[in-house]
């Protein structure tokens, strides 16, 4: 049998198998959708807030109009202590709440110190900080208005008042995902991993249908066949990858610097890797319905000891080092970096290395597995 | 029904892979993924700093950075030197320290500190922007104190002025922010979600692999059914347990309601996780391909449990598929009894959201009556004496 004629009967038999059929093809367009869907609107706003009014004076109700006007705030009512505030967190009605104490407009213009008070449901991150970010300047905001007009009452200048509030300016400004966004925060690496598991999973389900069985497969040699189906998958996944970081990517309005040549340089032995990981990987199984079983048990774990949600700094170093035989994990990691963070080439070859040096362990993996099964 | 009960467990004792996913699999998942967040709260951050000032002012300003448990300062001469650091993810901010700082505050000029934080590891770069601007802010506050001391303000009347307005933030239900209140319990729960899916599959799957489904059928169709539920959801509730064990027990994670209530919403949970495999099942009966769909299904569960994300803010069509999932009915519940210590009343409220599932069992009905006649009549139309 010929390399041409044995790849093609490989691809046959991907396209023709309806579970592979559905996990690569179905599984690729049906991800790309569903992953980033919850996401879509990208910022928390107008979290709901209630206000603990004690003071009820112009500066108190001015304040609260301003939490009001706040994108990431919205007043829903005024209760009477806290107590009933957090009733009202605690029922899901509201998810935080701003206490203004009794005498805050009196103490403010005698220059005496006021406190006051927010709290924020922490069961949600996301919400906790918007509540907080958004009644901490509503706060500051308030302090500096009084300052501001009992400074020009005075007699000092505007120019200097201003000054004399905030003799430095902090510049505080976010790189690489300007608008703090939820999907590009999330969808790069995601997709990446989906492209990942797909192919192992596909890889695997063609391997476990085969092996012990009559066909084509026995009428190759070892090295032969690794080479057809690999080329076989890394066609498909070049396809693939292509709609993902190409036009995903633009469609979900993430931010991309890498240089296209570069992007494409660093995904080939990804692509390679991972397919050769998948020949390897379907060795190990039989059973068609079980390589998908293992995969998607580890996938939660692969995107998390990939660092960009949990800091890799903080988790434990055995477990970075169990993950890098993961072609995903380095893939995941060189990618966010010279596509969405501008490293250059020198930064990231690291990673390129990596990715092909697991690719020559997959392949020696993939020999010994293949030419095991072949034989058997 | 004992006998029944005795085929189930024969059947798990003979499948090797079944019997890891209902005991080593869940234990290495549950302690792996606690272990990857054990940290729990993020600290020693390296953040990349550039003093080009090197004056009084500006090392007090990074002592200040330093004495922040989140900060672990990384100083750079060169300013392209700590971009490439940052762009490579070796620091996650970078501050600078502009020249002259020190001249422009004693002449009375407003210099610019410039912090640049990664956004693109969103948790990380939030974090670190808002504990940068604390720490900073808290230094050039000393130094104003000290100005004001100096223009004959008393030491009581200074501070005040300085801190007009202070704010005191409490975060309900998880007060210092720790990481592992906040994700693991939803992380472990799309882990326990995945583990129960696969074990009821697997367990449906094996009468097709052994091609026992006209012993089932003998059997009596609802009756083996029964003995699957009775075997398998204690097995997985008896992991939800060992998770609830590890937070609230071993962890001391603060817990506001009961055990009781968990595990009964557990169980309820686990019911409708075996209704969709239920359906899936009878409509592909296929192996490979009831795990393919099953998987596609339930794989996203985390996203869409609105933790991480909240649900008001996602599309109408993602919270349509978030009540496709049985763990989003869920989470709803442990977050009201962890947190909220709510009471049976609001759980019997919680539990009648799931009313959506029950539209699955004549759907089942039908599909089995469906492959039960096609299985009797690949079989030669044995008749049979059970109702399906």
């Amino acid at each position: 049998m010929d390399f041409w004629s044995l790849m093609w009967a490989d691809f046959k038999a991907i396209v023709t198998d309806k579970a592979i059929a559905i996990t690569l093809f179905g599984g690729v367009l049906f991800y790309s959708v569903l992953y980033p869907l919850p996401y879509l609107h990208e910022v928390p706003t107008k979290q709901q807030i209630v206000v603990v009014d004690g003071d009820h004076s112009s500066l108190s109700r001015q304040l609260i109009r301003h939490a009001d006007a706040s994108p990431k705030l919205a007043v829903v009512g005024e209760l009477a202590n806290i107590s009933q505030a957090e009733t009202w967190v605690a029922s899901g009605k509201a998810h935080g709440y701003l206490v203004i104490p009794e005498g805050f407009r009196r103490d403010l213009i005698r220059q005496r110190g006021v406190t006051l008070a927010y709290g924020g449901d922490a069961n949600y991150f996301l919400i906790y900080s918007a509540v907080v970010e958004g009644l901490m300047s509503v706060g500051i905001d308030a302090g500096r208005y009084v300052q501001f007009n009992g400074l020009l009452a005075r007699g000092s200048s505007a120019k200097q008042v201003k000054h004399d509030l905030e003799p430095i300016k902090l510049n505080s400004v976010p790189a690489f995902n300007p608008s703090l966004g939820y999907t590009p925060y999330v969808v790069p690496g995601v997709l990446l991993l989906v492209l990942h598991q797909t192919l192992l999973i596909g890889a695997g389900i063609l391997g476990a249908g085969q092996w012990g069985r009559e066909g084509y497969w026995q009428r190759a040699s070892t090295m032969q066949l690794i080479f057809a189906r690999v080329s076989v998958f890394s066609i498909i996944y070049s396809l693939f990858t292509c709609f993902y970081v190409g036009f995903c990517n633009y469609w979900y309005g993430v931010s991309v610097q890498g240089i296209l040549s570069q992007v494409v340089l660093f995904l080939v032995p990804f692509i390679l890797c991972t397919a050769v990981a998948g020949v390897a990987f379907s060795c190990l199984f039989t059973r068609r319905d079980l390589p998908t079983q293992v995969l998607l048990l580890i996938s939660m774990p692969i995107l998390f000891v990939s660092g960009f949600i949990w800091p890799l700094e903080l988790i434990p170093a055995a477990l970075i080092w169990l993950a890098q035989a993961v072609p995903a994990v380095p893939a995941i990691q060189g990618m966010l970096q010279l596509n969405q963070m501008g490293a250059s080439w020198v930064g990231v070859v690291g990673f390129w290395w990596h990715l092909w040096a697991l690719a020559l362990v997959y392949l020696l993996l993939a020999y010994l597995g293949v030419r095991y099964r072949l034989n058997r | 029904m004992k006998q029944l009960i005795k085929r189930e467990l024969i059947a798990l004792w003979h499948d090797p892979w079944q019997l890891a996913l209902v005991s080593y699999i869940p234990l290495v998942g549950i302690f792996g993924l606690w272990w990857l967040f054990s940290a729990g709260l993020p600290r020693q951050l390296p953040v990349a700093i550039v003093d080009q000032d090197q004056s009084q002012i500006s090392r007090m300003l990074v002592r200040q950075l330093q004495a922040n448990s989140v900060i672990s300062p990384i100083h750079y001469q060169d300013i392209n030197q700590a971009k490439d650091s940052m762009e490579r993810a070796k620091t996650y901010a970078l501050v600078v320290l502009p020249f002259q700082l020190n001249r422009d505050l004693l002449t009375g000029h407003q210099p610019t500190i410039d912090i640049r934080y990664n956004s693109q590891y969103l948790l990380v770069g939030k974090l670190l922007s808002s504990q940068i601007q604390l720490s900073l802010a808290d230094g050039l506050r000393h130094k104003a104190l000290l100005k004001q001391l100096a223009a004959g303000v008393p030491m009581a009347q200074a501070e005040v002025n300085l801190n007009l307005v202070k704010t005191q933030v409490s975060a309900l239900y998880n007060a210092n922010s720790n990481y592992v209140v906040f994700l693991l319990p939803p992380i472990l729960l799309a882990l326990g979600q995945l583990l129960a899916m696969l074990v009821f599959a697997n367990s449906l799957n094996r009468e097709l692999r052994l091609n026992t489904l006209q012993e089932w059928f003998s059997l009596g169709t609802r009756r083996v059914l029964w003995a699957k539920i009775l075997v398998y959801t204690p097995l997985i509730v008896l992991q939800g347990r060992l998770i609830l064990t590890l937070l609230y027990q071993y962890l001391g994670l603060p817990l506001a309601g009961t055990f009781g209530q968990l595990l009964l919403a557990q169980i309820v949970m686990l019911l409708a996780v075996w209704l969709l495999v239920l359906t899936i099942f009878f409509l592909l009966q296929d192996p490979a391909r009831v795990i393919s769909f099953c998987t596609a299904l339930f794989a996203p569960a985390f996203p869409f449990m609105g933790i991480t994300f909240p649900t008001q803010e996602m599309p109408q069509l993602a919270q349509w598929w978030r009540v496709l999932m049985p763990s989003s009915h869920y989470i709803d519940t442990h977050v009201g009894v962890v947190s909220y210590g709510q009471g049976f009343a609001v759980f019997a409220q919680q539990v009648t959201s799931y009313a959506g599932f029950l539209v699955l069992i004549p759907v089942i009905v039908l599909l089995a009556r469906r492959v039960k006649q096609a299985n009797m009549s690949q079989a030669g139309g044995q008749p049979s004496t059970e109702a399906p």
